[in-house]
C-alpha cells in the first residue's frame, strides 16, 4: 500500500531538520500549495507529506499548540478535500494515505478543543459524503473506520458539527447505514457501531430526524436483509438433512442472531419513538409476516387454489382465497420455531415482544391482513400503521435516503414502508421536552388500561369459539398456540418438540413479558373446560412418560426442558409446592418408575455401569439447562440424529451404542428422580453415592496410630522417588508421610478412589507393583491422578498391599452397586442380603465364586472391627488404639483430632446412653455373633488376644486374611446370627472380652440406627450386620472407616511376622478353617 | 496488489495497552518509533510472504465497541487471527485476560488463532507483570506469547507474522473451511499464486520481510 520511499533530499530543498516541528509542518504546507494538482510525478510526495502531516499534528496536539493553529489557520483540510476530489488524485493510492491521515488525527487527538477546530468548518463532512472507490477494500477499511472513530466522538456537544439541523443532513448516520449490509462483516459491524453510537446521543432534533427521515427506510431495508437472510438458512435446513453443511447452518444461525442482538441492542437504547418504528417493522415486516405464517399449516398449491377459485367465480360464489397469500415466502415450521424461540431469547422490549406473543397465544388469521394493532395501539400512541407482508422494500435504503435528504419534505412514496410523515412528525409529541416525564407517564397509563380493555375483549371473543372453515382446512381459533402444541408430539421423534419447547420456554422466562398476562391466557379454556394450561401440561406429560420408555426417540436436552417447564407450569403463586392433580402427579411419578424398570436393565456388574452412573450424576449436576445456549446451536435445526461423528453433544442427539443408552437411561432417571423430589419438596438425600465430607483431602492429619502402614516407595514417570506409607481406607487410597510433630499420626499428601485404582505385579521384581489411579467418571481426563511404580520392603507387603488393594477396590464398588441397586429398587435387593450382581453371576461357577469372594469380603469388613475392640478392651496397652479408633471418626477428618482423645474412654465407659431402645433388636441379632461369634470374629479375637499378651500365635493370627475375604464372609452374610458350626469361641476365645465387645458394638449400632431412621427407603427388616456396610448412607461409610484400619492392623502384624512363616501360617490357617 | 490469501486479524484487550500502536507499527513502517510521540490506527494491512506465497493480512481494531453485546459477539467471528494485548506495566489488563479469553473462546470460530502479547516491554522499569506469568498464561490456555514494544518495534514483526505462520500451517493441515469467508480467511483473486513472490521474499521459513506493498 504505502511504498516506503525517502522523498526527501528531492528538489525541494530548505527541508527542517526536525521531523517533528512547526518548521517541518510550515514545510508540507508549501508543499502541499505548490502541488495542488495531483500527478503521477508528485504522487508519491504528496502521499509522503500527508502521512508526515498526520505525525506532526498528534505530536502538536500533545506539545506544541501552534501547530494545530497553523493547520487550522492555513485551511489545510481543504487541501486534503482538493486533493481527494481529483480524478487522479482520487486513486485509491492517495486517497488511502488520506483516510490514514484522517483516522490517525481523529484517533490520536486528545485536546478537546483541537478536535472542535477540526470538526468547526464542514470539511470532515464534505470528506464523509465523498464517494471513494470502495470497491478496494483498504479504502472501505479506513473509511468506515474513519466514520466509526468520529461516531465515538459523538455527544450532545459535538452532535451540531455533524448534524444539520436547518439542512437536515447528517452525512455520519446516512453513510454509513448505506454499508449496513456490506459484504465484508467487519464493516457491518462497524456501522452498527456507528448506528448505535448515534442513537445513544440525547439529541432531540436529531433523533426526530433519525425517525422521520431515515427509521423508516433503514429499518425496512434492515428487516428485509434479515428476512433474505433467513429464507438463505431455511434453505439450508430443508436442503441439508444429513449434517453437511454443518458449518454454514451455525455461521448463518451466528449470523443471523448477531442480527437479532443488534436490533435488541437498539431497542434497548429505549428510544420511544424510534423503538416504536422498529417495533411495527419487526412485527409486520418479519415477525408476523414470516414466522408466524410459518407456523400455518402449508396451503394447497397455488395451482388448486386458482382452480378453486374459478370453479367459485362459475359458481357464482364468494370464495375467500388469498392468492397472494399462497405467494408469500414460508420457512418450515422447525425454522419458524426456532427463529421465534430468538426473537423471545434475545429480544425484551416489551411491546414487541407482548405483541408477539398475543400473535401466538390469541391471534387467528386476521392478523396477516390487520397486524397486531390491538396489542401495539396499547403501547404506542399516534402508530404509523405498516401493512402486514414480507416483501422486498420499494427502494433501496440508497435511493430512499437520498430522496429523505434531497428534499425537505418528502412526498410519501406508496408502500408499505413508506414514511407516513403527516401522522409522524405532527404528533411526535417529543418536540415539546419540557413535560415528558408527565407525557411518559400518562403513555404508561393508558397503555395499561387498553391492555386490560382488550384481555377483556379477547376473553369475550374467545368465548365466541369460531371455527369457520375456509380452504378445506378448519381455521381454529388460535391456529397458532395450536401448531405449538401441536409440535410438542412426540410420537415420531422430537425433532420440531424440542424447537416448541424452546418457544414456550423463551417466552414464559422473557424478562419484557408480563407473567400475569401469560398466565391468564393460558388459563383460558380451549375447549369448553379445557384449559391451555392442562393442554399444555398434558403435553409435558406425554413426552415425559415417552421418553421412559425404552428405546424412545426423544432427547436427553427435551426431557430436561420439558421437565422444566412442567415445574413452571405447575408452579402456584400462592405457595411453594407446585400444584399438580392427582393424575398429573401419578403420570409424573409413572414415569419415573417406568425410567427405573429400563434403568434395572442396565444395572450391570461390570465396572463401567458404576463410572458411568456417578459420571452421568456429575454431569446432571454440574450442566444447568441454558435455553439461550442451546439454542445457538445451529444443529437443533437439523432432524436428531444419533451418531456422534456429527460432533453433537450426547445431550442434544440420540443415543448410539449400549453404553450411550446406558447413558441415557441413567440420565433420563436422574432428571425424573429430580423433579419428582421438587414435586414433593424432598431433598435428595441418597445422591452422590460418594459422600464428599467424610473424604480424606490431601494435607490432612490422619490418626494412624493402629493403623495398617504399608511403608513403600513411590517411584513416578520421571522416576522422582518418594517415602510413603500406603494406608488403605474404606473409600480411598491414602499414601502418607509421618507428622513431624505427632507420632502416630501422618499427612495425607495423595489420595485417590479406591474404586479407581488399578494394580499390576512386576514380572521381573515381587517386591514392586504397578499401581494407577484414574480420575473417574468414563468421558473426560483420560490421564490418570497417579501413576507411579510402588517399591515395597519385601515380597510379602508387596503381596499384602496388591490383595488389599483389589479387594479394596471391588469393595468399594460393590457397596455402591448396592448402593444403586437400592436407589432404582432392584427386586430382591433389600429382603435377601445378596446382591442380585452376585446371584446372577454365581450361576456361572468360576465367576460366582470370585464374585462370593468379593463379596464376602465386604461383609468381612465390619467384623475385624468388633475383634478390635475386643482386643482394645483386653489390654491396657492397646486399648489406646481403640482410643484411635474412636478418633479416627474425627481425627480422619479433623486435623486437630488429637484433642478428642477423650471422647472415646467416656463413650466406652457409658455405652447405656448411647444405646437407643430401637437398637434393641439389631443389638439382640448381633449378638450371637458376638459371645457365640461368627468364627471371623473369634479369630480376630484370638488374634487380638495373641498380641495382646505379646506371645504371638502364629496357628491363630495368619488365619485373618484368607477366611475373612473367603468362605467364612459369606456364610456370615448369610447367617451372621446363629452360624454355629463355624463358632470356635468357646474353644479359642476369652468368654471375658466378647462380653465386654457389647459396648463398642452397641455404639455402632447406635450410629447405625440413626441413619436407618433418617432414610426412609431403608426397610425396616435390615440386618444389624449388613447396614451398616450396605446402607449408602454416611454412617455406613463412616462405621467402615471405623473398623477399616483395625483390619489392617492385623495384617500389619501377620507381616510383621517373618516372612515364610507368614506364608506358611497362611497356608495352615486357611486349612484349619477349611477342615472345620 | 494480489495475494494468495487474506487474513484477518483483530486485536483485543484494555484500553491503553497499545494496541493500535502495535497494529500502525506493523502496517506501516513509516512511521518510525518516535520517544514521546503514541500514534496509532485502528485499520491496518500489510502484505507478507509465507512460504513463498503472499499473504495480506488484514488488522482491525475493535476498540470503542465493546459497549454493545451485538457488536462484542459478532467482531470475534469473522477473524482467522486475535492478538490478545496487554500491558506489562499494568497488572489489571493482565488479570483481564481470563475475560477477554473467555469471550473470544465463545463467540469465535474455535480454529482462530490467539496470540498473547504483553507490551510495552522496553518500559522494564516499571514493569509490573513478570515474563513468566505471560508464559505461564499462555502455557495454560493453549495460546503463542510474547513481550512486544510498540515504541522500539521488538517482535511487533514476529508477533504477526508468527500468528500467521500458524494460520498457515492450519490451511495446509487442512483445519481451516477456506472457502467459508466466515472464518476469516479469503482467497486472493489468483487461487494459484505462481507469480514468483515480490522481491524480497524470505525463504521457505518465511521470515517474511516485506515492505508495504
Amino acid at each position: 500500500m504505502f511504498r516506503s520511499r525517502s522523498w526527501f533530499g528531492g528538489p525541494w530543498g530548505g527541508r527542517p531538520k526536525n521531523r517533528l516541528s512547526l518548521e517541518h509542518l510550515k514545510y508540507l504546507y508549501s508543499i502541499l500549495e505548490k502541488n495542488t494538482t495531483v500527478s503521477e510525478s508528485n504522487r508519491g510526495l504528496l502521499v509522503e507529506s500527508l502521512r508526515c502531516i498526520a505525525e506532526i499534528l498528534i505530536w502538536g496536539d500533545q506539545h506544541d499548540s501552534l501547530v494545530f493553529d497553523f493547520f487550522l489557520e492555513k485551511n489545510m483540510l481543504s487541501y486534503f478535500l482538493h486533493i481527494m476530489r481529483q480524478k487522479s488524485g482520487g486513486s485509491s493510492f492517495v486517497c488511502v494515505q488520506l483516510l490514514q491521515t484522517l483516522n490517525i488525527l481523529f484517533e490520536n487527538i486528545r485536546n478537546e478543543t483541537s478536535l472542535y477546530y477540526l470538526l468547526s468548518n464542514n470539511h470532515v463532512n464534505s470528506i464523509m459524503v465523498h464517494k471513494f472507490d470502495f470497491s478496494d477494500e483498504d479504502v472501505m477499511g479506513y473509511y468506515i473506520l474513519f466514520l466509526k472513530t468520529l461516531s465515538l466522538k459523538l455527544n450532545t456537544h459535538t452532535i451540531h458539527f455533524f448534524y444539520n439541523e436547518h439542512t437536515n443532513d447528517f452525512p455520519l448516520y446516512t453513510e454509513a447505514i448505506k454499508f449496513f449490509n456490506h459484504p465484508e462483516s467487519m464493516v457491518r459491524i462497524a456501522v452498527r457501531t456507528i448506528s448505535l453510537n448515534v442513537y445513544k446521543v440525547q439529541n432531540a432534533s436529531m433523533l426526530r430526524f433519525i425517525r422521520d427521515k431515515t427509521a423508516a427506510p433503514y429499518f425496512s431495508n434492515l428487516v428485509w436483509f434479515i428476512g433474505k437472510h433467513i429464507l438463505e438458512l431455511d434453505t439450508c435446513v430443508r436442503t441439508d438433512i444429513d449434517h453437511q453443511s454443518n458449518q454454514k447452518l451455525s455461521n448463518l444461525v451466528a449470523e443471523h442472531l448477531d442480527h437479532l442482538h443488534y436490533l435488541s441492542d437498539i431497542l434497548l437504547l429505549d428510544i420511544k419513538d424510534l423503538n416504536a418504528v422498529l417495533t411495527e417493522h419487526l412485527l409486520h415486516k418479519l415477525f408476523v409476516p414470516l414466522y408466524i405464517f410459518s407456523l400455518t399449516p402449508a396451503p394447497p398449491p397455488p395451482s388448486l387454489a386458482v382452480v378453486t377459485q374459478n370453479l367459485a367465480a362459475v359458481l357464482n360464489r364468494n370464495v375467500d382465497i388469498d392468492i397472494q397469500e399462497m405467494h408469500n415466502p414460508r420457512v418450515s415450521s422447525i425454522v419458524a420455531l426456532y427463529l421465534l424461540s430468538l426473537v423471545f431469547l434475545v429480544v425484551t422490549h416489551a411491546p414487541l415482544v407482548h405483541a408477539l406473543a398475543w400473535v401466538i397465544l390469541n391471534g387467528d388469521h386476521s392478523v396477516f391482513k390487520e397486524g397486531a394493532a390491538e396489542i401495539l395501539n396499547s403501547y404506542v400512541e399516534h402508530r404509523e400503521v405498516v401493512v402486514p407482508g414480507f416483501g422486498e422494500p420499494h427502494e433501496s435504503l440508497e435511493q430512499a435516503l437520498d430522496t429523505v435528504i434531497g428534499h425537505t419534505s418528502t412526498s410519501a412514496s406508496s408502500g408499505a414502508d413508506a414514511v407516513s410523515e403527516d401522522s409522524g412528525v405532527e404528533s411526535t409529541p417529543a418536540a415539546s421536552s419540557s413535560p415528558i416525564n408527565r407525557h411518559i407517564e400518562t403513555v404508561a397509563e393508558a397503555a395499561a388500561t387498553r391492555l386490560r380493555n382488550i384481555t377483556d375483549e379477547e376473553k369475550q371473543r374467545l368465548q365466541q369459539t369460531s371455527s369457520t372453515s375456509t380452504q378445506g382446512y378448519v381455521e381454529l381459533a388460535k391456529p397458532f398456540l395450536d401448531t405449538v402444541l401441536q409440535a410438542l408430539d412426540c410420537t415420531e421423534n422430537d425433532y420440531l418438540a424440542l424447537l416448541s419447547l424452546c418457544l414456550i420456554y423463551a417466552m414464559s422466562h422473557n424478562r419484557g413479558m408480563k407473567n400475569e398476562w401469560f398466565e391468564q391466557v393460558l388459563s383460558k379454556s380451549m375447549h369448553g373446560s379445557f384449559s391451555y394450561r392442562t393442554a399444555l401440561i398434558e403435553h409435558l406429560l406425554n413426552i415425559i412418560t415417552q421418553s421412559s420408555q425404552p428405546s424412545c426417540r426423544i432427547r436427553l436436552i427435551t426431557v430436561e426442558i420439558a421437565l422444566e417447564l412442567l415445574l413452571t407450569f405447575t408452579k402456584s403463586a400462592a405457595d411453594e409446592a407446585p400444584c399438580i392433580t392427582a393424575t398429573q402427579q401419578g403420570l409424573l411419578f409413572g414415569a419415573r418408575n417406568q425410567s427405573m424398570v429400563v434403568l434395572r436393565n442396565f444395572y450391570k456388574s461390570e465396572d463401567i455401569f458404576l463410572d458411568l452412573f456417578e459420571d452421568e450424576y456429575n454431569e446432571m449436576r454440574k450442566s444447568q439447562l441454558n435455553v439461550e445456549f442451546l439454542c445457538m446451536d445451529s444443529t437443533i435445526l437439523l432432524p436428531p440424529t444419533g451418531t456422534p461423528l456429527t460432533g453433537i453433544g450426547f445431550t442434544r442427539r440420540l443415543p448410539c451404542g449400549e453404553v450411550e443408552k446406558a447413558r441415557r437411561a441413567i440420565r433420563v432417571y436422574f432428571l425424573l428422580r429430580r423433579t419428582c423430589q421438587k414435586f414433593l419438596n424432598e431433598k435428595e438425600s441418597l445422591l452422590p453415592l460418594t459422600n464428599v465430607v467424610n473424604l480424606v483431602q490431601v494435607d490432612n492429619v490422619l490418626d494412624l496410630n493402629n493403623s495398617d502402614l504399608i511403608a513403600c516407595t513411590v517411584v513416578a514417570k520421571d522416576n522422582t522417588k518418594q517415602r510413603r506409607f500406603l494406608v488403605i481406607d474404606a473409600l480411598q487410597l491414602i499414601l502418607v508421610e509421618p507428622d513431624a510433630k505427632l507420632l502416630g499420626w501422618g499427612v495425607a499428601k495423595f489420595v485417590g478412589f479406591l474404586q479407581d485404582v488399578e494394580v499390576q505385579g512386576d514380572k521381573d521384581d515381587s517386591r514392586c507393583l504397578h499401581i494407577t489411579v484414574h480420575r473417574g467418571g468414563v468421558t473426560h481426563n483420560r490421564t490418570p491422578l497417579l501413576s507411579a511404580k510402588f517399591l515395597f520392603d519385601d515380597h510379602i507387603r508387596c503381596m499384602a498391599a496388591k490383595q488389599r488393594l483389589t479387594k479394596g477396590r471391588s469393595k468399594a464398588r460393590q457397596k455402591k452397586m448396592y448402593q444403586i441397586a437400592q436407589l432404582i429398587e432392584i427386586p430382591g435387593q433389600l429382603d435377601s442380603p445378596l446382591y442380585p450382581v452376585c446371584g446372577t453371576s454365581a450361576h456361572s461357577a468360576g465367576a460366582g465364586n470370585t464374585r462370593l469372594v468379593q463379596k464376602g469380603g465386604l461383609t468381612a469388613n465390619r467384623v475385624p472391627g468388633f475383634a478390635a475392640v475386643l482386643r482394645s478392651n483386653n489390654s491396657a496397652g492397646v486399648s489406646r488404639t481403640q482410643m484411635a479408633q474412636n478418633r479416627s471418626l474425627e481425627g480422619l477428618r479433623n486435623e486437630s483430632g488429637g484433642r478428642s482423645r477423650r471422647r472415646s474412654p467416656m463413650a466406652t465407659g457409658s455405652p447405656s446412653s448411647l444405646r437407643p431402645d430401637s437398637g434393641g433388636m439389631l443389638d439382640r441379632d448381633r449378638s450371637p455373633s458376638m459371645s457365640g461369634g461368627s468364627h471371623s470374629s473369634s479369630q480376630s479375637r484370638e488374634n487380638s488376644q495373641a498380641r495382646s499378651s505379646g506371645n504371638r500365635s502364629r496357628e491363630g493370627s495368619p488365619r485373618m486374611p484368607r477366611p475373612r475375604s473367603e468362605e467364612i464372609p459369606l456364610e456370615d452374610f448369610q447367617h451372621s446370627r446363629n452360624n454355629s458350626p463355624h463358632s470356635r469361641s468357646g474353644a479359642l476365645g476369652n468368654p471375658s472380652p466378647s462380653s465386654r465387645s457389647h459396648t463398642p458394638s452397641r455404639m455402632l449400632h447406635y450410629d447405625q440406627i440413626s441413619v436407618h431412621n433418617a432414610s426412609p427407603r431403608e426397610p425396616s427388616m435390615l440386618i444389624g450386620g449388613t447396614n451398616a456396610l450396605l446402607n449408602p448412607l454416611n454412617g455406613g461409610v463412616t462405621i467402615a472407616r471405623e473398623v477399616l484400619p483395625l483390619q489392617s492392623s492385623e495384617e500389619t502384624s501377620f507381616i510383621g511376622n517373618d516372612g515364610d512363616a507368614a506364608a506358611d501360617n497362611r497356608r495352615k490357617g486357611r486349612g484349619t478353617i477349611e477342615t472345620v | 496488489m494480489s495475494y494468495a490469501y487474506l487474513f484477518k486479524y483483530i486485536i483485543i484487550g484494555d484500553t491503553g495497552v497499545g494496541k493500535s500502536c502495535l497494529l500502525l507499527q506493523f502496517t506501516d513502517k513509516r512511521f518510525q518509533p518516535v520517544h514521546d510521540l503514541t500514534i496509532g490506527v485502528e485499520f491496518g494491512a500489510r502484505m507478507i510472504t509465507i512460504d513463498g506465497k503472499q499473504i495480506k493480512l488484514q488488522i482491525w481494531d475493535t476498540a470503542g465497541q465493546e459497549a454493545f453485546r451485538s457488536i462484542t459477539r459478532s467482531y470475534y467471528r469473522g477473524a482467522a487471527g486475535a492478538l490478545l494485548v496487554y500491558d506489562i506495566t499494568r497488572r489489571e489488563t493482565f488479570n483481564h485476560l481470563t475475560t477477554w479469553l473467555e469471550d473470544a473462546r465463545q463467540h469465535s470460530n474455535s480454529n482462530m488463532v490467539i496470540m498473547l502479547i504483553g507490551n510495552k516491554s522496553d518500559l522494564d522499569s516499571r514493569r509490573e507483570v513478570k515474563k513468566e506469568e505471560g508464559e505461564a498464561f499462555a502455557r495454560e490456555h493453549g495460546l503463542v506469547f510474547m513481550e512486544t514494544s510498540a515504541r522500539t518495534a521488538a517482535n511487533v514483526e514476529e508477533a504477526f507474522i508468527n500468528t500467521a505462520k500458524e494460520i498457515y500451517e492450519k490451511i495446509q493441515e487442512g483445519v481451516f473451511d477456506i472457502n467459508n469467508e466466515a472464518n476469516g480467511i479469503k482467497i486472493g483473486q489468483q487461487a494459484t499464486p505462481t507469480n514468483p513472490a515480490l522481491p524480497g521474499s524470505g525463504g521457505a521459513g518465511g521470515a517474511a520481510n516485506s515492505g508495504c506493498c
